[in-house]
């Protein structure tokens, strides 16, 4: 039962996090190639069409992926997930259904158009990836009302046998407050994340010397996204670091591993906590308050400790907490590069900064990192609920043989090792190769 | 919202408009998986893989949506059949994603890489993963009308072994042929060339078979399959489904002999629809039929959602499923030209 549990979590959690690879360069560039269409077929202008080809390429390669990895999310509810299924479906099938049917249907219809329409039939294409644009973005609203309900569970009643959740209130899940925080957050992390790799790209044909206007043009649009969206990021997430410290105080603590119930508690620069005795054997660098603060609004305000709640609904602590760090310490560095690529740029030194060049390219997979983390705190962090205080992780999965679940393991591990190095293959070829653009 | 429909009417609807999901995707997917299977045999070079290629390429994506709606659908208005669906054929389910994922990635990827060694692998890579498909959808659906292997206390006893009878076989077999027949009509229809002509005398040679295929497989559901007449005996107006099918086939081995492409395209796809009709008829009040003892079976009353997640599901697909048919529709339209042999290829 044991091995059951950690190869259904295992499975999960590889299939979710290589279709969430993709994700979010699909959300930010479905946007910005919709944007360069229209401008191309509003001014006819060479370079946005080539910007529109050569981005449009990389979005092809990406959003294919996402696409069809998507479909393992879907079928492991009930391969692995049954119990959980089972449970859920009155409340968690609603919006898969509609998200199938407000947003898949566009997506994947328009962007069979949007690929197969030729330029004669600009204004098409471009209504196409528009559509495309509208069908991810919608998406993500659907998919996170499903898992806003997991994290704070609204508008539902148990059933009277206690075996499952029957919903009461469509409208209260929509509205849920969760999914509004997590929406914008995810949200402009996706953006952040696109234009950083459209930053690193430039980098690398500016590096190059290959300084032509669709690089140019493309960087200037992509540092203005990063700096707005690095800087929104903190600004935003700071409310939701305290909405998450009310609604989940289990998580809240084990995100700056907070062991003791206090006020004015301080925020350790360097700190390194250690679950089996329940404290920091590390803590270094305290700014006093600041814990207190970010969680509750003011300085002298009270958090509880780790230690004071209840034992066996803890998350892994160190996860959670080595997530948080890593999540905001990137989170930083992006404002800096952000801001910095802005001041080269308006002073005319970017295409000569090769320090800064080389830095944006290797710079392209830090955001992966940052939402994968990110996402780490969010579900590792409800830990051990599956569904917020309703039920626990370990009372969610299917009862099927472990060796079939262990083959699928292996065999779905395999299959997306395969697919992932002919992902990068192309990736590679197509965004080093810049015929086309001159 | 519909507070003038009880649960149990709610519940008869969903299962109509599920039996409705399925039947579409299985037809509009069929001529995209055909294209795959015929893809590495027919097209004797670059410029007519790519005729094949294009005939599905702007459509494949948006048609598979139907069977990612098909499993929503039934996660949320019958959530405990999804669950025990996709337990119970844990393995099969399996298969069929990594088929799904196989065709998707290989129709999409080709198209873009100019290696032809790559190329080779991509066309197999989508013959593989249509195959595995069509195969899984068939054996599995014949499994459904079957029954499977559900004990007391909704206990699970079948193998992976168990799901290949000779029934089961004889469906995976007649729906990989009717894609294929499917795929070729298809792309009799929308191309032009040596390539349409291969098609179309292929689809000569397929319709026939595929009738005989289709005789058989609803003449042992009728005969050998036990309970399957049950609802028939109940409800003689339902024998015009096995009717319609079989009429259906007979029109497509006509109108494919009269070099009427897309009359021959209509007609399979409604055979297709029809057989698939016939059997999901069979199981009513089940969505999980037992082959061990009727009353183990998971039927649609027990299995269905709270009348308020139905009610707005019913007013979501009302509003939805139409606005989605006519901008698919629409799609169709924008290409509607034949693809010829000459044409440029830019994307």
């Amino acid at each position: 039962m044991v091995e059951l549990l950690l190869l259904s979590r295992l499975q999960f959690a590889i299939t979710v996090a290589f279709h969430f690879l993709f994700v979010p360069l699909t959300l930010g560039l479905a946007l910005l190639v919709a944007g360069m269409e229209t401008t191309y077929y509003k001014n006819k202008d060479e370079t946005w069409r080539r910007m529109a080809d050569f981005w449009g390429r990389v979005f092809k390669i990406n959003f294919a992926i996402g696409l069809v990895t998507g479909l393992a999310m879907t079928f492991q509810f009930g391969t692995n997930w049954g119990a959980y299924a089972e449970f859920m479906g009155d409340v968690f099938g609603p919006p898969l259904a509609v998200e199938a049917l407000l947003a898949f249907f566009l997506e994947g219809t328009f962007f069979g158009a949007w690929i197969f329409l030729d330029r004669s039939r600009q204004k098409l294409k471009a209504f196409s990836m528009w559509m495309v644009a509208l069908g991810t973005n919608i998406s993500s609203l659907w998919i996170i009302t499903a898992n806003g309900f997991m994290q704070n569970p609204v508008g539902y009643e148990m059933a009277a046998d206690g075996s499952k959740v029957l919903m009461t209130d469509f409208f209260a899940l929509l509205t849920n407050s969760y999914v509004w925080y997590m929406l914008v957050h995810t949200l402009l992390s996706a953006y952040l994340l696109t234009a950083f790799l459209i930053m690193g790209i430039c980098a690398y044909h500016f590096l190059k010397r290959n300084n032509n206007e669709v690089f140019k043009k493309s960087f200037s649009i992509a540092v203005t996204i990063a700096l707005a969206t690095a800087v929104m990021l903190p600004v935003l997430g700071h409310g939701y670091a305290q909405y998450v410290a009310e609604l989940q105080p289990a998580k809240g603590a084990a995100m700056d591993a907070i062991w003791e119930t206090g006020s004015s508690v301080p925020m350790y620069l360097i700190q390194v906590p250690d679950s089996s005795t329940g404290s920091n054997s590390v803590q270094l660098l305290g700014i006093p308050g600041l814990a207190s603060f970010l969680y509750t609004g003011s300085f002298s305000g009270t958090i509880t400790g780790l230690n004071q709640l209840p034992q066996a609904e803890l998350p892994p602590v160190g996860m959670v907490f080595w997530s948080f760090r890593l999540m905001t310490i990137l989170g930083s560095l992006f404002i800096i590069e952000a801001l910095l690529g802005l001041y080269l740029q308006k002073s005319g030194k970017l295409y000569t900064s090769d320090k800064y060049l080389k830095l944006l390219m290797w710079s392209i997979p830090l955001p992966y990192i940052a939402i994968t983390a990110g996402w780490i705190v969010a579900e590792v962090g409800r830990q051990p609920w599956l569904v917020y205080g309703l039920l626990k992780t370990a009372n969610g999965i299917s009862s099927v043989p472990t060796s079939d679940v262990l083959l699928s393991v292996v065999l779905i591990s395999a299959f997306y090792l395969i697919l992932m190095v002919f992902e990068i293959y192309l990736i590679k070829k197509t965004v080093i190769n810049a015929t086309g653009v001159e | 919202m519909f507070d003038f429909l009880t649960h149990d009417m709610l519940a008869v609807i969903w299962f109509f408009l599920w039996c409705v999901i399925w039947g579409v995707y299985f037809i509009v997917d069929s001529f995209s998986l055909g294209a795959g299977l015929l893809a590495p045999f027919i097209a004797t070079d670059k410029v007519q893989r790519i005729q094949i290629q294009r005939s599905v390429g702007p459509f494949w994506g948006g048609n598979e949506v139907w069977l990612i709606l098909a499993a929503g659908g039934t996660f949320a208005a019958f959530p405990l059949v999804f669950s025990k669906m996709f337990t119970f054929l844990y393995l099969p389910m399996m298969l069929l994603l990594i088929g799904l994922v196989a065709r998707g990635i290989s129709v999409e990827y080709l198209h873009k890489e100019d290696n032809p060694q790559i190329q080779k692998v991509l066309t197999w890579g989508w013959f593989a993963g249509s195959l595995l498909i069509s195969l899984v959808l068939g054996v599995a659906s014949a499994n459904f009308f079957k029954g499977l292997e559900i004990a007391s206390g909704g206990v699970y006893k079948g193998t992976l072994l168990g799901l290949f009878g000779l029934y089961a076989l004889i469906g995976g077999v007649l729906f990989v042929l009717m894609s294929v027949t499917s795929g070729a009509l298809w792309i009799n229809v929308k191309t032009e060339g040596a390539i349409a002509a291969k098609a179309g005398d292929l689809a000569k040679k397929s319709t026939p078979i595929v009738f005989v295929l289709v005789l058989v497989y609803l003449a042992y559901s009728f005969v050998g399959i036990e309970g399957f007449t049950t609802n028939y005996s109940a409800t003689p107006a339902l024998y015009l489904l096995p009717v319609f099918a079989v009429v259906a086939a007979v029109l497509a081995v006509f109108f494919a002999k009269k070099d009427k492409g897309f009359p021959a395209f209509c007609s399979n796809l409604l055979a297709l629809l029809f057989v698939v009709q016939s059997g999901l008829a069979s199981i009513y009040p089940y969505m999980l039929k037992s082959s061990v003892s009727l009353e183990h079976g998971i039927d649609i009353f027990e299995a269905a959602s709270s009348h308020m997640t139905l009610s707005i599901m019913l007013g979501g697909a009302l509003v939805f499923v139409p606005i989605v048919i006519i901008y698919q529709l629409w799609v169709y339209t924008l290409f509607k030209e034949k693809i010829k042999e000459t044409e440029q290829v830019n994307y």
